[in-house]
């Protein structure tokens, strides 16, 4: 058996899933799932050994034969896409039911097919035009899906936003492969590491990619398209999509040659991509907003991770080049499965409260115990704490830059800086999650909506337990992974297929279980313990206070506060503040916001400037025969000026 | 056999001596201020009451607020045993176990923020955010004296890192790691461990509501981790692998005991400084682990 067939399946039922989508939900279900699951064993296969898939029409698309292709780095993604795809359609089920959207349910299942084929479609095709209509389809998929629930204005503006940027993107991406194709006298893909003339090429897909990837300062669509999109999206943008642009960067970087400088540019955008944009992800209030900043650091690590590679391709093949890249790529996975968990989580919370306000929560573990259990999970995931999987890819990460900066070479110039913000990137991501999770789900619910809460049905919990046992065994036996992982490293570069594991990974898995036994035998005993010795609920002491309050509660402005000062040169925090006045107060007022810094201080300024200039070129558009006359004669006068001044005619 | 052995030994070594170090610095203080001060066992006697105390539960905590301050023990615990003890080496040394350490630490942090936001006092969520806060640095001056030793040692495994001395850069990462200590440790002068005013605390007002056993680990859990620190900065700054094991032990032993009394020196003669000044005195801690780098790396350049 070949991994062709099983594709054909998925790509069959997945189309005819578009098409049935809209009336039989069940159908659909069946059909994402069977096709998810075939996707799911063809890209498995190959990870696990089989050779290499390739298949060519006899017949043509657009003039270009299809050229499909399935190999290492494209299974690991279209691994993670089958994932995200069918654990989001089992969520969807009840989350954006027929029920409560009836309008928008069949629609959003249609376009949840096309999404997935699309995707896989741009991560199989191994032609530039074929490639670049996947890409747009996957782009308008993305767009139909974020504004689901078109009704709310702020779901309209984010989603125009992301399709503005997007095509941004996509315009760098035509270049690059129209240029590509100029050059090589083909649309046709492949390996072309010896052309060493399609270097600068590098830089147009780095930027046309990393539009689609988010990292800093290209994320601008992404924060409000993943807070205002339906989290069963969220979490195929976050886990899955901004994958795509990860994609794109790791596959041509791999293909084509890459300048010398690019490894030096890629670990700088990804080491400041991930300080910044967890500095943003803690100082946010919406906690969807604050789960989409987080991603931005991901993607920030998993660049480090693509940019210590590529440096090493150019510092003589370096052993912790391929340490780092397998750390990067193994986090494409992590990021995938906790950050989709959370988005569940932070969609089962919105589905039960109605509100993405952290301040208009709190208490929820009571109703929501499943729900608070899984967030709490994907945090410690997503902070990089042993024993889940996100520590081990950072583990990786970190060894390869270490292993670079001893190596005492040009590289570590580049490695022990981003080594520091690694770290700084990491404690901030733990405690911009102890906030969420805290705000959410402990202390006193902070209004009516999180008294009221409920838990989600199995509908929703079961993708949720699916992703975390993902979390927990990526955490616990990371051995496992790694001739995977390997597999995808020789792939990228033929010249790094190494057998074994480079790292002590099996001690690592070894000391996860050890310390996941011992964490749960150690809470149990305590909790025991206590029981043994008497417990007495009383009210939270409050330093004497007889009467706490829900509203005395620490919100999460103030719990970001600290840090949002010092990040306060970048995050540019909105203030309106009016102080109490007089004996007795009548009210006192202190409101924090953080813009899009990029968008609100950058782009948009910068696109009304442009605006501007274009309406007061408009002027002399005013349809006044003799002033067009005037212009043409002033014209022609200019011109006999040029060519009387000695001009080339 | 050998390796149970060595690791119940190693455990009890840990879990007895550790609560030592805070009973030695009130000691210091209470000496230098002119009082007899209490028992230097003090903490054991705490230790050994609220084990056997009943716990009051605040109404609103999850069972969350008991399983933090265990995970977070189990956590300082498990950084414990990955930490060389001079010449008996270390139990288990892989490459890279430093970072694990570093996020073990950052692992018992997260719970007890947890802990701490589950009562829902304003109080507990003060203290969290300045602890989580105030980490960022902390940890950045971290990973920049591991950094330094990985490049001075050529190596990403606790035992090789902390052998040899930290050549040229020692004094800069002393400092930076002293001061780190007094941070991570909740000392005199980011943090008063003596107040009970807490508006002005980080540490003590996390715990404000725990009780019983679980303020018992709690407690204990923060002596190991000053005495992971006390060891880290000794080893780091003392050539201990080159002497014989006696000399070393010995070494280790005195230098420890150093590092505490003067943790009951520091917190004796200086007074702990304004909130807005700590930032500012980790980033210098942080810049002393950064020079101590860039010694490192170019002492091994020559």
């Amino acid at each position: 058996m070949t991994p062709g067939p099983l594709l054909l399946f998925a790509f069959l039922t997945l189309a005819t899933g578009v098409v049935v989508g809209v009336r039989l939900s069940r159908t659909w279900l069946g059909l994402t799932l069977a096709g998810t699951v075939s996707g799911l064993s063809a890209a498995l296969m190959v990870l696990l050994g089989a050779p290499d898939w390739e298949w060519r029409s006899a017949f043509s698309l657009g003039g270009e034969f299809v050229h499909l292709r399935l190999d290492g780095v494209s299974a690991l993604f279209l691994v993670l896409l089958c994932m995200g795809g069918g654990a989001g359609a089992i969520y969807a089920r009840d989350y954006w039911s027929e029920h409560r959207y009836p309008d928008s349910a069949p629609r959003g299942r249609a376009w949840w097919s096309a999404m997935l084929l699309s995707m896989g479609l741009v991560l199989t095709v191994s032609n530039g035009l074929h490639f670049l209509i996947a890409w747009e389809l996957f782009a308008l998929c993305g767009y139909f899906l974020i504004t689901l629930d078109r009704q709310r204005r702020e779901v309209r503006s984010a989603g125009w936003v992301y399709l503005v940027a997007s095509h941004a993107g996509t315009v760098f991406l035509f270049a690059f492969f129209s240029t590509l194709a100029a050059r090589t006298g083909g649309w046709d893909l492949g390996p072309m590491r010896e052309q060493t003339g399609l270097a600068p090429l590098f830089w147009l897909a780095l930027v046309g990619f990393g539009v689609k990837a988010g990292f800093f300062p290209l994320h601008i669509w992404l924060p409000s398209a993943h807070a205002n999109a339906p989290s069963h999206v969220s979490a195929i943008m976050s886990g899955v999509a901004i994958k795509m642009g990860i994609y794109g960067i790791v596959r041509f970087s791999g293909w084509l040659p890459v300048p010398s400088a690019a490894g030096w540019v890629v670990i700088g955008l990804g080491a400041t991509s991930a300080l910044l944009g967890i500095a943003f992800a803690f100082a946010q209030n919406d906690f969807k907003r604050l789960l989409a900043y987080s991603s931005v650091e991901n993607i920030g690590v998993i660049l480090i991770g693509v940019g210590a590679a590529l440096l090493a391709v150019t510092h003589g093949d370096a052993l912790w080049g391929r340490l780092a890249f397998a750390g990067a790529l193994l986090h494409v996975w992590n990021h995938g499965a906790f950050k989709s968990l959370l988005f569940f989580g932070a969609g089962s919370v919105l589905h039960a409260t109605g509100t993405r306000e952290m301040s208009k929560l709190g208490g929820l573990w009571r109703t929501m115990l499943w729900t608070a259990g899984f967030f709490v999970l994907g945090s410690l995931a997503v902070s990089a704490l042993p024993p889940l999987n996100g520590f081990v890819s950072e583990w990786l990460v970190y060894l390869g830059l270490f292993d670079a900066a001893t190596s005492k070479g040009p590289a570590a110039w580049a490695a022990m800086p981003a080594a520091i913000m690694l770290a700084m990137a990491g404690a901030l991501a733990m405690a911009s999650f102890a906030k969420a999770g805290a705000m959410i789900f402990l202390g006193a619910p902070r209004t009516q909506v999180a008294t009221h809460a409920h838990e989600c049905g199995m509908w929703m919990r079961g993708p949720m337990l699916a992703l975390a046992v993902v979390c927990v065994t990526i955490g616990l036996a990371p051995i496992l992974f790694w001739p995977v992982v390997a597999r995808v490293v020789g792939s990228w570069r033929p010249a790094w297929i190494t057998m074994e594991a480079p790292a002590p990974l099996l001690t690592l898995g070894a000391v996860h279980v050890g310390l996941a036994i011992l964490v749960l035998m150690a809470a149990a005993w305590l909790w025991r313990k206590a029981h043994a010795n008497s417990l007495r609920r009383g009210l939270t002491w409050d330093c004497g206070y007889a009467m706490p309050a829900a509203r005395m509660q620490y919100t999460s402005a103030s719990f970001g506060g600290i840090v949002a000062g010092w990040f306060g040169w970048v995050l540019q925090p909105e203030r309106k503040m009016r102080r109490p006045r007089g004996p007795f107060p009548a009210e006192a007022i202190r409101l924090e916001r953080i813009p899009e810094t990029v968008l609100d201080r950058i782009i948009g300024p910068v696109s009304v400037a442009i605006m501007q200039v274009s309406t007061s070129v408009r002027r002399l558009q005013h349809g006044r025969l003799q002033f067009y006359i005037l212009y043409v004669v002033a014209g022609l006068i200019a011109l006999g000026v040029l060519v009387l001044l000695g001009g080339a005619p | 056999m050998n390796l149970i052995l060595d690791l119940v030994l190693r455990l009890a070594v840990w879990m007895l001596l550790a609560p030592l170090l805070p009973g030695i610095i009130n000691k210091v203080k209470a000496r230098v201020a002119g009082r007899r001060g209490p028992p230097v066992l003090q903490l054991y006697y705490d230790l050994a009451k609220l084990w056997r105390k009943g716990v009051v539960l605040s109404t609103l905590a999850s069972p969350g607020f008991v399983a933090g301050p265990a995970v977070a023990w189990v956590a300082l615990t498990g950084a414990a045993m990955l930490m060389p003890l001079g010449p008996a080496g270390s139990i288990l040394s892989f490459r890279g176990d430093v970072l694990l350490l570093i996020y073990l630490l950052a692992l018992a942090r997260f719970c007890t923020a947890w802990a701490a936001m589950e009562t829902g006092s304003a109080f507990e969520g003060m203290g969290a955010a300045r602890e989580v806060s105030y980490a960022v640095l902390a940890e950045a001056a971290i990973i920049a004296a591991v950094l330094s030793l990985s490049v001075q040692t050529g190596s990403v495994s606790l035992v090789t890192m902390l052998s040899p001395s930290a050549g040229a850069g020692a004094v800069l990462l002393a400092a930076g790691l002293f001061t780190v200590l007094l941070a991570e440790n909740c000392r005199v002068p980011f943090d008063d461990p003596n107040t009970h005013l807490e508006l002005t605390m980080i540490h003590e007002v996390m715990v404000l509501d725990h009780s019983g056993p679980p303020l018992a680990a709690i407690l204990h859990g923060a002596s190991v981790k000053l005495l992971l620190f006390a060891l880290l900065l000794v080893q780091a700054v003392l050539p201990t692998g080159k002497s014989s094991p006696l000399v070393a032990a010995g070494a280790l032993v005195a230098g420890v005991l150093v590092v505490t009394v003067s943790v009951g020196l520091v917190e004796s003669f200086l007074a702990r400084l304004a909130f807005r000044r700590v930032p500012l005195l980790l980033t210098t801690a942080f810049l002393f682990c950064l020079f101590a780098l860039l010694v490192a790396w170019k002492g091994g350049a020559e």
